[in-house]
């Protein structure tokens, strides 16, 4: 089998796990509830962290802040099937930190260390920039501050990450503190059929 | 070393000297005539920016280029178009899979290169479009790394190939036969000879020096070949959410660069020199 296949095969592995993934967290939940109810979820098409057309803001943590969830039920998720797998990653590492000796930036971006990184295919050691990496958010450190996701999307990155209401930390308050908080009203009560349908992210303006 | 910019060509709108959705690949010939790709259009301007002719492409394209007898070379998806210089269609090159989106054509003195995005490689093909070679394709350890979907290279007058590596944050040489002969350029978030974000640059153009164009935030600079930083020529003049803008130099050094949010042509002088 040829590197190339090996990679290939890797990547499609890695993308249906992350789906699993990213479902069972909410799926498990959703599959235990009636059809008629509803849950919260980030509609990303306006949540200005991850809409297409902000740029040059800062991440809006109110995610962070305003659930009522000790820490966030809302998390970072990333859609392997979307990532670059950039050797420079701006989501992993805080790109205008001082370069280190091995040409990378010497800090990462994620205040709470939630996302590591694990080089794929071949690795050149002589030469740190020919490696691909695969990037991992442990959601049990993610607090939701959106960090990640506002470096991640386009034209920066490719807006693999965005934030995810995880139904199995939700409390599913009928009045949701972080929708009450939100000026962009991105936090949205959707009935569980419809939760996990993809959405479309839209560029503003 | 500075540049000044003097002029803006095209722009949105229905116009027939404007596009409707997108401009996406540009080049000047040896009379300063451009060539700007966008919708499903091949447009061509005068030195005064004024439209001479444009003419439809069957699908929308991707890039342009202009080889030394006069004939447009037109990328899509799947093929490359060519035309003769008033836009009669005279060759078709079909291939999904060699061509699968072609984001970049040049010419070498015997060979004609495309760069195909779908598959983050530069193809060559003698001039009657027989497939010769891959360059950049052994990823990752001496190839392309796209993550921005744009394959971009220039070719110098002794048939160089500077190829945009942004993944890599470099601009790469290679031999038309494929050679990695070296690089310029590294990552650096603060200094700006570096190239900051994931991937960038994302297009390169090369004549006396190498230009390059950045995205996040939308950058145009000059090196020389030794890759030392002679200008930054523009920054703040693009959209900030352009990217993958596509770069030419004529003979006069005159820099012209995408837009392509605005689709807008930008026109750069160099002053001082």
């Amino acid at each position: 089998m040829s590197e190339d296949l090996t990679r290939r095969d890797l990547f499609a592995k890695v993308a249906r796990g992350t789906v699993l993934a990213t479902l069972a967290g909410g799926a498990g939940f959703l599959v235990k509830k009636a059809n008629g109810q509803v849950v919260w979820q980030v509609n990303a098409s306006r949540c200005i962290n991850s809409r297409l057309g902000e740029v040059g803001v800062e991440a809006c943590n109110l995610c962070t802040t305003e659930c009522v969830v000790a820490l966030s039920a809302v998390r970072a998720v990333n859609e392997y099937s979307k990532c670059g797998r950039c050797n420079i990653c701006p989501a992993y590492f805080n790109i205008l930190s001082a370069v280190n000796e091995l040409g990378q930036p010497s800090e990462k971006l994620c205040p709470r260390d939630a996302i590591t990184r694990k080089p794929i295919g071949k690795v050149d050691p002589e030469d740190p920039a020919n490696n691909f990496y695969e990037y991992i958010i442990d959601e049990e450190k993610c607090d939701g501050c959106g960090k990640c996701v506002m470096q991640c999307k386009d034209p920066l990155g490719l807006g693999s990450i965005t934030l995810r209401v995880r139904y199995d930390k939700c409390v599913n308050c009928n009045s949701c503190s972080i929708s009450r908080a939100c000026p962009q009203n991105a936090l949205l009560q959707l009935p569980v059929e419809q939760a996990l349908q993809p959405v479309v992210l839209k560029r503003t303006g | 070393m500075q540049y000044r910019h003097v002029q803006v060509i095209g722009g949105k709108g229905a116009a027939p000297d404007r596009f409707t959705a997108t401009l996406r690949g540009i080049a000047v010939d040896s009379r300063e005539q451009l060539y700007a790709a966008g919708d499903s259009e091949v447009k061509v301007f005068d030195g005064a920016g004024r439209l001479k002719r444009r003419w439809p492409t069957s699908q929308p394209v991707h890039s342009v280029a202009v080889a030394s007898d006069g004939a447009v070379y037109a990328g899509e998806i799947g093929k490359i178009e060519i035309f003769d210089g008033t836009g009669k269609l005279i060759d078709t090159w079909r291939d999904q899979k060699l061509l699968g989106r072609v984001t970049a054509i040049g010419f070498t003195k015997d060979s004609v290169l495309a760069g195909d995005a779908a598959d983050r490689a530069i193809r060559r093909f003698d001039r009657a479009g027989k497939f010769l070679n891959n360059i950049g394709k052994d990823n990752p350890l001496s190839g392309l790394l796209i993550p921005n979907g744009v394959v971009d290279f220039a070719v110098d007058a002794q048939d160089t190939i500077y190829a945009a590596n942004p993944g890599k944050h470099r601009v790469e040489r290679y031999t038309p036969g494929g050679e990695l002969l070296g690089h310029i350029g590294r990552f650096d978030g603060i200094d700006p000879a570096g190239f900051t974000g994931c991937c960038n640059p994302t297009n390169v153009a090369v004549r006396d020096r190498i230009f390059t164009t950045e995205k996040a935030g939308p950058r145009v600079k000059a090196y020389d070949f030794t890759g030392k930083l002679l200008a930054v020529i523009a920054t703040d003049l693009f959209d900030a959410n352009c990217k993958n803008m596509s770069i030419a130099v004529d003979a006069r050094g005159r820099v012209y660069v995408v837009d392509t949010v605005k689709l807008e042509i930008f026109v750069f002088e160099p002053v001082n020199v």
